[in-house]
């Protein structure tokens, strides 16, 4: 019942101020609001993130935000907070149990319930219905968007081909570290034509007729997909900025989210410059005279994971095997170069990560200097950039097919 | 409401060739991954590449005795681990289902069995092997 009573004084408060409020995620705080007689502000294009330890306190590096999501076409919205900002991937997941609003789900032609399996490099998955939801971020609206409802408790047994990746069903609080991940990512959909043809869709969609799951091909509009490109403006990509932290480290970090590239005044490219990526979303970095061309930058990466401790001749912490633990701080400088030719250095430390996780008595949740292995040897590695490469930074993160400054055309980054 | 346009795919799974064992089950890896294989003999070892038609790529890195020391994968999805992996999955599944949350690469380093696991949504890559089966004088690092 109480959560009942939440979710109605939301759709009470969104319904008394919709010009001015909606889908601004500060709303939802309870913060001082503006009187309703004065005119409307802009609509805003900008949003707040924040780097913390999350929900489950335990989250180092995680940036998160606010989503509001809204029953298709409705004033039944809710606006929820702590999740995760994933530039690693593209489409809105939201924990069960943080959803309180009703749905539409997705169906075929015999009312069965579509359901996907997101599976992550470290084994972990995501499993559960694609829900239908208008999504409000900022100003901004993307109407009727496939959405991932991640199942507490699965409607259907989890299909062994999601779990053979080994991990978790990250379907909790505590195992995702978040109340959901918002994937705003180079691509547009989280699968795209591999899904549409079944001699090249992976096992990522399912249907489930009589309680047997089994994998279908999913066409592009039906696919969880990435809001942004979704937005009648502003979607052409994502601007990620937030401040420097010191060397030591931060309990909190507060930067913003700002949607479009080159639309509005707070979006120019400035002085970035616009590294194009593989259709994979990947581009090449160079250390050592070495060329990694599996390399990338992610939000959803909570350090730097570059080569490995015997190619860099630094240890791992042996208490965090996978951390490094240099005695004292290391400076590299990687050379990035973009599909395009675009070309420049990117210079980090890395520090002792022991060292980092007890700083303030365990209570910092962002680094810039943190740092682990991405791979065993030199013919597995790449340089993963991570939240670290984040800070100090303004990144701009172009979807692929959708036209930006410059006649630049996603997928591309641009720092 | 989204109608969604499905149609089944295949859904067998035959079991194959997996790291630690004879590699006589791969043309079995290649039913399951409907792939092209593709057989490189380097110097003190074999190289089984299975392409399917999305883009997946498992190696199966094969001893002069037809063991499988090591694998390794690429692709725009992650491979079946369970399979590939055979009796060392749950060497995996203590680390990977052990680790707080967060994101980023899975490193399995033990004395037996070493995986690295890494990449993101679309490019998805890495490799294991088991250190004592390597070949006499075979780095690990042939394994890619």
């Amino acid at each position: 019942m109480k959560r009942w009573v939440g979710w109605r004084k939301k759709l009470i408060f969104f319904a008394l101020l919709p010009a001015v409020c909606i889908g601004l995620t500060t709303c939802g705080g309870g913060g001082s609001s503006s009187s309703s007689s004065s005119p409307p502000p802009p609509v805003s294009n900008s949003q707040p993130i924040e780097v913390d330890l999350g929900p489950a306190n335990n989250y180092v590096n995680g940036l998160f935000t606010s989503v509001t999501v809204c029953a298709p076409g409705t004033s039944n919205c809710q606006t929820i907070p702590d999740v995760l900002v994933d530039t690693g991937s593209e489409g809105l997941r939201l924990l069960s149990s943080a959803v309180t609003l009703s749905l539409p789900a997705e169906t075929d032609g015999n009312s069965n319930d579509l359901q996907e399996c997101m599976s992550f490099a470290d084994g972990s998955y995501l499993w559960g219905p694609v829900a239908t939801a208008d999504v409000q971020l900022a100003g901004e609206k993307a109407s009727s968007v496939p959405i991932q409802i991640v199942s507490a408790n699965p409607s259907y047994a989890v299909p062994s081909q999601c779990t053979s990746g080994g991990g978790s069903n990250e379907n909790t609080v505590a195992s995702l570290g978040a109340n959901g991940i918002l994937g705003i990512g180079n691509f547009r959909h989280d699968c795209g034509t591999a899904c549409t043809s079944s001699s090249t869709a992976p096992a990522l969609y399912y249907l489930c007729p009589n309680s047997v799951c089994g994998a279908v091909t999913v066409g592009l509009t039906a696919q969880v997909q990435n809001p942004v490109w979704l937005f009648s403006r502003d979607n052409n990509g994502v601007l990620i900025s937030l401040p420097s932290v010191s060397a030591t480290g931060a309990p909190t970090v507060a930067g913003t989210l700002i949607f479009g590239i080159g639309t509005q005044s707070d979006n120019a490219l400035g002085s970035a410059v616009i590294y194009t990526t593989d259709s994979s979303g990947n581009f090449q970095a160079t250390y050592n005279g070495i060329a990694y061309s599996n390399s990338y930058i992610d939000s959803g990466s909570n350090a730097l994971y570059f080569l490995d401790h015997n190619t860099l001749g630094i240890p791992d912490c042996s208490d965090n095997p996978g951390w490094y633990c240099p005695s004292s701080t290391v400076s590299y400088t990687v050379t990035n170069t973009g599909l395009n030719g675009a070309t420049g250095p990117v210079s980090f430390n890395i520090a002792n990560a022991d060292s980092l996780f007890s700083s303030n008595g365990g209570n910092n949740a962002a680094f810039n200097d943190l740092g682990g292995d991405s791979g065993t040897s030199t013919s597995s590695d790449y340089f993963d950039f991570g939240i670290p490469f984040f800070y100090g930074r303004n990144v701009f993160v172009g979807i692929n097919g959708q036209p930006g400054p410059n006649g630049s055309v996603g997928p591309y980054w641009a720092y | 409401m989204a109608a969604v346009l499905a149609a089944a795919l295949c859904g067998s799974i035959p079991a194959g060739a997996v790291l630690g064992e004879y590699a006589n089950s791969i043309p079995l890896d290649q039913q399951h991954l409907r792939a092209q294989l593709h057989e490189t003999v380097r110097q003190g070892y074999t190289v089984q590449r299975l392409k399917s038609p999305d883009g997946r790529i498992v190696r199966e890195y094969v001893s002069p005795a037809g063991v499988v020391f090591g694998i390794s994968w690429t692709g725009p999805t992650m491979p079946d681990l369970r399979q590939l992996l055979g009796s060392y999955f749950g060497q995996l599944q203590q680390v990977a289902q052990s680790r707080q949350p967060h994101r980023g690469p899975l490193i399995v380093k033990s004395k037996d069995f070493v995986l690295e696991s890494g990449g993101h949504m679309r490019s998805f890559h890495g490799s294991a092997y088991v250190p004592s089966l390597l070949p006499k004088g075979i780095s690990p690092e042939v394994i890619r």
